[in-house]
């Protein structure tokens, strides 16, 4: 059943709008409280460099005990192959068939691998995952990413880490109006919550970041103004921005106003 | 008082222990390795003193332990009667030209220690501090105050020292605590430093291991006379030049309870990090790349705690050296 303005990503309906990552946090404790600071109700979470399932556990058992929905990801593969043996692995270990596919095309920038990005997410979803790729901001390929039937697409707003908010708004915007249907979460990049609000007020349906609240100097309270940002910014959207002008329109007629007043 | 104390685990906080509490007192020490504790965190580790960095990482209050950690290190190792590297040059930082961001943000978030704060240095400043850079980076940090040890001088050492003692030892044992006893043995008092070994008897406070990899070169053709710190987006590393041209590059830190062998990826990542600060790295021995398991809890913060005649010393993270002579010193105090 369709619940009141709701973010939805593959049936399911998620009332934040906000998805949240779980690494690079001073410990695990303000990860937690971050986490729940932030009113999110997905956390991804990478199971790459554990070695083995069972070698991370007490670390994803924090995470688990949120209770919180996990968006387990690829982070840090650079071919099919990798991404597809950790996607099933995720699957495992984590009980869900959503995988947040990441696939590194340039090792400096961390560019998501366009090419690689197609072929994986052909391979998972006829293995039955719901994929959501993080990818650039190219309409063709967001196109071709839905084309193969996700549900939901993750541009980026800027590089991995790099806290510069949404550097090709042209783009975004674009991929909002020539895919209206499709839910769209900006994911990476951002640095600010003025960021995420940007991205709300242009109808993306979410954020995705992690570096932005881990990285501050106070990730709690930093967790709490996205959580402030991505609620004004969808509230904005829905609320229809005025129309940009060039001409100054005074909000309060000047005819008729004390005289006391216009001194000021 | 006289006291009959049994330390458990012979690692860096079980050898500070016992070294602190065996002038006085009969102490025994009990460990599940054997006399190389080859698995212990504090003998893998690099051995920096480094408060002013890891202030980045932690709350200011242990970075000042760290310092009141530095102050007793001398007095330790003098103690040792035999030759440990020890140090208190500074750290200098440094970060390639493309990643003057992260040093930019790493220098915002360094918290001024007791009057030592983050120095600013130029190309001259650097080729002052480290003649084999010169050239090679253009801006850094110099951070005062900051030192290293050499640890596996000191694990020798202390073991030596400890026998000198006649402190008694029981290797390949792991033991049970409870009721004040161990494996039913009384004790005056018993000081808990197992690390990773007392997991799932911490009660409510769960401990977790936090997986790091170190490699240890001997570099002839690299002269750095202290460590250094490249600050990188993916690989921050930090070189601790040791005695006769051995230089430990460290660390990984991995959310994992994995101890085995290091992996490739964080091989190449230490390595090529390492050959980018100075390409006579190229030529240098690998001598080994080890694995370590930080013990950690959730709050990344160390503890000391008693029950009954049982002190814990417990979760020095990735800050052992730096904080285990403050923390020893303080059980040591409360059985005194």
């Amino acid at each position: 059943m369709q619940t009141k303005d709701c973010l939805t990503i593959y049936g399911e309906q998620i009332k934040s709008r906000l998805l949240i990552g779980s690494a690079l946090y001073p410990s695990p404790d303000i990860m937690t409280q971050s986490i729940v600071a932030s009113g999110a109700e997905i956390v991804t979470v990478s199971l790459r460099r554990q070695q083995s399932a069972a070698a991370g556990d007490d670390f994803w058992q924090l995470i688990k005990n949120t209770g919180l929905k996990i968006l387990p990801n690829t982070a840090g593969c650079h071919s099919v192959k990798e991404a597809i043996t950790l996607a099933k692995m995720c699957r495992e270990v984590f009980a869900t068939d959503w995988i947040k596919l990441e696939l590194i095309g340039d090792d400096y920038n961390l560019q998501p691998d366009p090419f690689a990005l197609l072929e994986a997410t052909k391979i998972l979803i006829d293995d039955g995952f719901k994929v959501l790729p993080y990818c650039t901001d190219d309409l063709v390929l967001c196109q071709r990413l839905n084309e193969l039937g996700c549900e939901v697409l993750m541009p980026w707003g800027a590089p991995i880490g790099t806290g510069k908010g949404l550097l090709n708004s042209y783009n975004l915007k674009t991929i909002r109006e020539r895919l209206p249907d499709t839910t769209l979460i900006v994911d990476a990049g951002l640095g600010l919550p003025s960021h995420a609000c940007q991205a709300l007020e242009m109808g993306y349906d979410a954020v995705l970041l992690n570096s932005a609240i881990a990285g501050a100097g106070c990730p709690i309270t930093m967790s709490r103004a996205f959580k402030a940002a991505v609620e004004a910014g969808r509230f904005a959207y829905k609320a229809k921005a005025m129309p940009e002008k060039d001409v100054a329109a005074p909000s309060t007629p000047t005819m008729g106003m004390p005289f006391w007043h216009q001194e000021k | 008082m006289f006291y009959n104390i049994a330390v458990v685990g012979f690692g860096l906080a079980g050898r500070l222990a016992a070294l602190g509490l065996s002038k006085q007192h009969q102490v025994t020490v009990f460990e599940a390795d054997d006399e190389h504790t080859k698995n212990s965190a504090g003998k893998v580790a690099a051995a920096m003193l480094a408060p002013l960095a890891e202030s980045v990482l932690c709350e200011a209050d242990l970075a000042l332990m760290g310092l009141d950690s530095m102050k007793r290190w001398p007095g330790i190792i003098a103690e040792l009667e035999s030759d440990v590297f020890f140090q208190q040059q500074g750290t200098l930082v440094i970060a390639h030209q493309q990643d003057k961001g992260d040093l930019q943000s790493f220098a915002q978030r360094i918290k001024p220690l007791a009057g030592y704060t983050a120095e600013h240095v130029n190309t001259q400043q650097i080729t002052m501090l480290e003649p084999e850079l010169a050239g090679r980076f253009n801006q850094g940090l110099f951070l005062p105050c900051e030192g290293q040890i050499d640890n596996q001088a000191f694990y020798k050492a202390s073991f030596t020292q400890l026998n000198k003692r006649k402190v008694k030892f029981v290797f390949n044992q792991r033991v049970t605590i409870s009721d004040n006893k161990i494996n039913n043995r009384p004790f005056d008092y018993i000081i808990d430093c197992r690390g990773l070994g007392a997991k799932n008897t911490q009660g409510d406070k769960p401990l977790r291991g936090v997986r790091g990899e170190v490699a240890r070169l001997y570099a002839p053709e690299v002269s750095l006379t202290r460590p250094v710190r490249l600050m990188h987006p993916r690989y921050p590393i930090y070189i601790a030049p040791k005695p006769n041209s051995e230089y430990v590059i460290g660390a990984t830190e991995i959310e994992s309870q994995d101890s085995g062998a290091a992996t490739v990826r964080s091989t190449l990542e230490l390595l090529s990090a390492a050959y980018t600060v100075h390409s006579g790295f190229a030529e240098a021995r690998l001598l080994n790349i080890q694995t370590g398991l930080r013990p950690a809890f959730s709050d990344n913060r160390p503890e000391v705690s008693q029950v009954g005649n049982v002190i814990s010393i417990n979760g020095l993270y990735r800050h052992g050296y730096m904080l285990a002579p403050a923390l020893v010193a303080q059980a040591v105090s409360q059985i005194q």
